[in-house]
């Protein structure tokens, strides 16, 4: 099948230092030349050509993090969804992690206008000893009658498989009615955040002070954290913006960075 | 006679000791923080785990197992049902209750209803290859029983909501005659949900609500709990 667009990504470790060893993409995605914020590990912007995702478009993005290799991921700005009059928007993202490497993979939120259908379809596959960070933010788009929910749906599913056997599957299926700002579903919220972790030191005792951070920073913050099947954890989040998410994720990552990777917080100056 | 009805009852009787009563899969972080406070706001609420929890995972489970044990198609298909309502449960709490509650049940059900598959099943959960669930053991139970698809789809989904209520009766708390009325209320619910869960495919298995996965994340850190999850 043909793309609207398509990238494919590998990061390797060459002498202490984590390199794009290959890099291919065509129709419109693309990405800006890679940013060594950290001295050995590059930052990649995800680029999308147009202005946004329009009826029928497909995409398919592969990223692929080698042995020891270290990777940031973002996107230069939100993805935006635009009506589907006639064929859902797919976008398909496939990621391997190789042994002992991290890949931080933090995207801007996603936006979906009036009437827009869009399905995301994201595997990762994460061998022994790696690190993965992973956030994802959907926010319904502006409407003409100042609305929310106007979005016809959203489906979202990520597969995470670690050596093979699969331990996450969240499958979100957004689809706006008349209970949708309701109990169990929205809340009388609008965003919804996710941060996703994967490390071999997440543990009760790591989640038990994560959280902790996270409340004592945002005490009024509807979220929930707990553990996944396998050395990892999982936050959630509800909001009415899309600010206080990118601030809960940020500092969420932050965290994580600072706790399990011994790093400190990075900057990516987008605007 | 009626051979179906005796066993669904037993199936469906909220003494049978599942596990289910020590669960409210999310449903307690609702009540203490206020948001259930009496029969309406809980009838809301145990809609909308009907309309989303019950038809997306539990429901959906439960008729597509029924319908691979039908094609004997295999334990391996079974299996990947069984995986995928455990790895798409994001709250520890509610998705080790689930299993606990799924390993229960086959184990008895085994005991009263022994068949091959369900001891297969059994002991790929022994073995740690499975790990358990309701939605499963009701498939083999009434495949086991030919007792007819949608037939088990309602009372798989009716001993769901009669637990759940029985649970509020004890945690909200509602009269025990408000529950029963709440009850006989939600009979419609069960049975559009049954028809939609008819219309459903593979596909949309798992699709969960991100307040009650919140809510259910939530309960793990509640101070004081009546129930499990």
């Amino acid at each position: 099948m043909s793309y609207t667009g398509v990238l494919d990504l590998f990061a390797s470790k060459k002498n202490e230092k984590t390199i794009i060893s290959s890099c291919y993409y065509e129709g419109a995605l693309k990405i800006a030349r890679p940013i060594y914020l950290e001295g050995d590990s590059p930052s990649i912007y995800l680029i999308h050509v147009g202005g946004g995702y329009v009826n029928g478009d497909s995409y398919f993005t592969q990223i692929q993090v080698d042995d020891s290799a270290h990777l940031l991921v973002t996107t230069q700005s939100s993805t935006k969804v635009y009506k589907t009059p006639t064929e859902p928007v797919r976008h398909q993202t496939k990621i391997k992690l190789g042994f002992g490497s991290v890949l931080e993979y933090i995207p801007d939120p996603l936006i979906a206008y009036e009437d827009a259908r869009f399905i995301q379809e994201t595997e990762v596959e994460i061998e022994r000893d790696s690190c993965f960070f992973y956030s994802d933010i959907i926010t319904p788009g502006w409407a003409k009658d100042g609305g929310f929910f106007k979005y016809e749906w959203i489906r979202s599913k990520l597969k995470i498989y670690r050596e093979g056997q699969l331990v996450l599957f969240d499958h979100l299926f957004l689809e706006p009615d008349q209970q949708m700002n309701g109990i169990m579903q929205m809340e009388g919220y609008t965003h919804i955040g996710t941060f996703i972790l994967i490390h071999e030191q997440v543990n009760k005792k790591f989640l038990d002070e994560f959280y902790s951070h996270l409340i004592e920073n945002f005490p009024d913050v509807h979220l929930g954290l707990s553990a996944l099947p396998n050395q990892g954890g999982i936050l959630r989040l509800l909001a009415n913006h899309s600010g206080i998410i990118e601030a809960i994720i940020a500092e969420a990552q932050t965290f994580s960075r600072r706790l399990l990777l011994n790093k400190e917080s990075i900057l990516w100056r987008k605007y | 006679m009626d051979n179906d009805l005796i066993p669904l009852l037993q199936l469906c009787d909220s003494n049978f000791p599942s596990g289910a009563f020590s669960h409210s899969f999310g449903l307690e972080t609702y009540i203490q923080e206020q948001v259930i406070v009496d029969k309406e706001s809980f009838k809301t609420a145990i809609s909308a785990f009907v309309d989303k929890q019950l038809v997306f995972s539990d429901g959906l489970a439960c008729r597509l197992s029924y319908e691979i044990l039908e094609s004997t198609r295999g334990i391996n298909e079974l299996l990947e049902i069984d995986r995928l309502l455990y790895v798409s449960s994001l709250a520890m709490e509610t998705r080790e209750g689930n299993r606990r509650i799924g390993e229960r049940m086959a184990k008895l059900c085994l005991e009263l209803y022994p068949s091959t598959t369900l001891g297969e099943y059994l002991q790929f959960i022994k073995n740690k290859q499975g790990y358990g669930h309701s939605a499963l053991v009701f498939a083999f139970v009434a495949h086991h029983l030919q007792i007819d698809k949608e037939k088990i789809l309602s009372a798989y989904l009716f001993a769901s909501v009669s637990s759940l209520i029985q649970n509020a009766v004890r945690g909200v708390p509602l009269g025990q005659t408000d529950g029963q009325k709440l009850l006989v209320e939600m009979q419609v619910k069960i049975h559009e949900a049954k028809n939609r869960i008819m219309m459903l495919t593979k596909d949309d298995l798992g699709a969960v609500s991100p307040g009650l996965e919140i809510a259910q994340m939530r309960h793990e850190r509640l101070p004081v709990r009546l129930f499990m999850s």
